[in-house]
């Protein structure tokens, strides 16, 4: 692949140019996509009463880290940060963990109303959060379950789309490979786990990022679940720290804020970018 | 290790449709033995009967004396090698080979030592550490019974294990497999719809068609004494020419060793083949090899051909084409034949080599020598 394509670039002017076009188009877009980034890093080195005259500012000097220092003396922003983290990993656990046995057994084992059952799954891709939140809510509200770190991460456990992807995936696995495995004597769970599991780790990677960015980025839920200040997640506590009329006040320290909230999913993307370039191409890119 | 393999009244059904009926097969220990037959007969499902990855609904296989038909795959001291080879994508070549040994919790200098001397056997010590999308079609394939060589099992199962190789690759493997045959010593079976694969490495051959056994022989009686006429026409190549009888004129005289039969589109043909009073007319057929054809002279004795297709294979050379009664019939020539499509040849069949079938497709030989 890669070799043709540098044929191509030596040989075809045609190409050649094509290829610079293509070049300038992403580059215009990734401008565009970076731009709001950038200025928000920029408001965080600005200091807050002059952002209150106009955020022209951020062009010109002098920037200070003060936003930062104020940000590391609030105490509970770590603690937000924590509970953010406590959440999107559990919930990325479990996702897996459920999806991939899910998965398996929707794909390789028979039982009563497998079908049905695989249906009703299906629903769940159709059915939007707004339609049950106030059910939920009521439901964890009995448990006693609001305020604490398993009732913010469960609904997010339930994953109709990480059920259906690794059913999928574990179909696309030839029979064989169990059979083979079956021949040598592997019990089931250990055909699962050594001989199943490690072929679906691309399905894995890809799950399992797009889970953590959702669990991280969520907002709604956790807003109604998280009702105690230090069970917050950084979402819900950035929010909450946004008190006056249009944010004429402290603007710095909340883009100082926003740029320390968005770091573990800055991370996320710069480790697994070609998990990432996999998943959003649909496996074209190669 | 090598067993006897017994397989007594098999029967399986996929819902309404059944697949084997009442087959019943007796393998000796340290046989090769061919399950040969159409696309779709069953051999596969046999096959995986043994191996446990599909159940028996009726009967019982025995291996080694030992019920079997009961027992997990792994539990039945078999191994299988696979059409698509189906070795484990994330493991290297040593640790696909090595699995089924440590599932058995076998000593880990066991497991190292017989790894190795599978990968020289093979010629493949150099590729242990790599893993398969690494591997060439030809090495996959090596892996594979590389993998059911280490477990030392009672019996190797191949299905259509070649298939999957270009021509050249397929018939050195081919050659390796009766060399490995040879040297371990095992029982093994191998499904193949390849007629040529099925001569060149069985001791015997099961031809299978439609839910039964049609014949079990060695290599030489299924070519040359085909039990019915399915086996006369699906083994051999080209196939058998076949011309139908219209009558019997003596069935056994005591003086010819055979009967004369009145065959549409070459008259009285006096055969060497006795038939019995008994012997179903409705629909019986004569069968001609091609190579015990031979194109005539002119003016000679002999039928005509009108030639449609020449094959010219190198030390041979096919004639496809119609009798005068329209019958198609393929003869042979010699490999510098000048004959070309369009012409219209003499030839003559061997009268002692031909078959005779009945309305049932039972086959009628010439007597064996004594
Ligand atoms: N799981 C199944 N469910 C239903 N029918 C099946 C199943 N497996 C096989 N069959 C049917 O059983 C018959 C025998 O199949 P089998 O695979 O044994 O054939 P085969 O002789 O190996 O053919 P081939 O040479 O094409 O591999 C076929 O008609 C097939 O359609
Ligand atoms: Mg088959």
């Amino acid at each position: 692949m890669a070799v043709l394509s540098k044929k191509n670039r030596s040989f075809s002017p045609d190409k050649l140019t094509s290829n610079r076009a293509l070049f300038w188009i992403a580059a215009v877009f990734a401008i565009v996509m970076i731009a709001p980034a950038l200025w928000v890093l920029g408001l965080s080195f600005k200091d807050n009463t002059l952002l209150m005259r106009g955020s022209e500012a951020v062009f010109s000097a002098p920037y200070t880290l003060k936003n930062y220092t104020d940000l590391f003396h609030s105490s509970l922003v770590f603690r937000w940060f924590l509970n953010s983290m406590v959440v999107a990993v559990g919930q990325t656990v479990g996702v897996l963990t459920l999806s991939s046995l899910a998965g398996y057994a929707f794909a390789r084992l028979e039982f009563p109303f497998r079908k049905t059952i695989f249906v009703i799954v299906l629903f769940g891709l159709a059915v939007p959060e707004q339609a049950v939140i106030i059910a939920r809510h009521q439901m964890f509200s009995w448990l006693n379950m609001h305020n604490s770190y398993l009732g913010l991460m469960l609904p997010g456990m339930s994953s109709a789309f990480g059920v259906f992807l690794m059913t999928q995936f574990f179909r696309a696995i030839p029979k064989e490979i169990d059979e083979a495995a079956l021949l040598d004597n592997t019990p089931r769970f250990r055909i699962f786990w050594k001989v199943l599991l490690p072929l679906t780790m691309p399905a894995q990677a890809t799950l399992g990022i797009f889970t953590f960015l959702l669990a991280w980025n969520d907002y709604w839920w956790p807003l109604i679940s998280a009702t105690k200040k230090d069970m917050y997640t950084l979402t819900i506590g950035i929010a909450s720290s946004q008190r006056n009329f249009a944010q004429t006040e402290g603007l710095g320290f909340l883009a100082a804020q926003a740029v320390f909230a968005s770091l573990p999913v800055i991370i996320v993307y710069i480790f697994f970018q070609r998990n990432i370039v996999t998943a959003v191409s649909g496996g074209a890119v190669k | 290790m090598s067993a006897t393999i017994d397989i007594n009244s098999v029967t399986k059904a996929y819902g309404a449709l059944t697949v084997l009926d009442d087959i019943s097969l007796s393998i000796e220990a340290g046989e090769f033995v061919v399950f040969l037959g159409p696309s779709g007969c069953g051999k596969s499902t046999l096959l995986r009967m043994i191996a446990g990855l599909e159940s028996v609904d009726k009967g019982t296989i025995h291996i080694g004396g030992e019920r079997i038909d009961t027992l997990p795959p792994g539990k039945r001291g078999v191994a299988m090698v696979f059409q698509t080879y189906a070795l484990y994508p994330h493991m290297t070549v040593a640790q696909n080979m090595a699995f089924g040994l440590e599932n058995l919790k076998v000593d880990k200098a066991e497991i190292d030592s017989r790894v190795q001397s599978a990968a020289e056997t093979l010629e493949m010590a150099h590729l242990l550490d790599r893993r398969p999308t690494k591997l060439s079609g030809g090495q996959r394939q090596r892996v594979a019974i590389g993998r059911a060589i280490v477990k030392e099992p009672k019996a190797f199962l191949f299905d259509e294990p070649l298939s999957n190789l270009d021509a050249a690759l397929r018939s050195r493997t081919r050659l390796e497999l009766a060399q490995l045959h040879q040297r371990l010593g095992s029982t093994m079976i191998f499904v193949t719809h390849d007629q040529v694969e099925a001569m060149t490495l069985a001791h015997r051959i099961v031809v299978m068609h439609d839910k039964k056994i049609e014949q079990i022989g060695t290599p030489m009686e299924i070519y040359q004494r085909p039990a019915t006429r399915f086996v006369a026409e699906f083994v051999g190549s080209p196939a058998m020419s076949m011309m139908p009888i219209t009558g019997i004129v003596s069935a056994q005289s005591s003086d010819q060793k055979g009967a004369t039969l009145e065959v549409e589109g070459a008259g009285m043909v006096a055969t060497q083949v006795p038939l019995p009073a008994s012997f179903a007319l409705d629909g019986a057929t004569m069968g001609v090899r091609s190579e015990d054809t031979h194109v005539v002279q002119p003016g000679a004795d002999g039928l005509n051909l009108t030639v449609t297709v020449v094959e010219r294979l190198g030390e041979r050379t096919l004639l496809y084409g119609k009798l005068d009664t329209g019958f198609e019939m393929i003869v042979e020539d010699s490999g510098r034949s000048t004959v070309r499509a369009g012409e219209t040849v003499k030839f003559d069949f061997d009268r002692s080599a031909l078959h005779v079938f009945d309305g049932t497709g039972r086959a009628y030989h010439m007597a064996e020598e004594a």
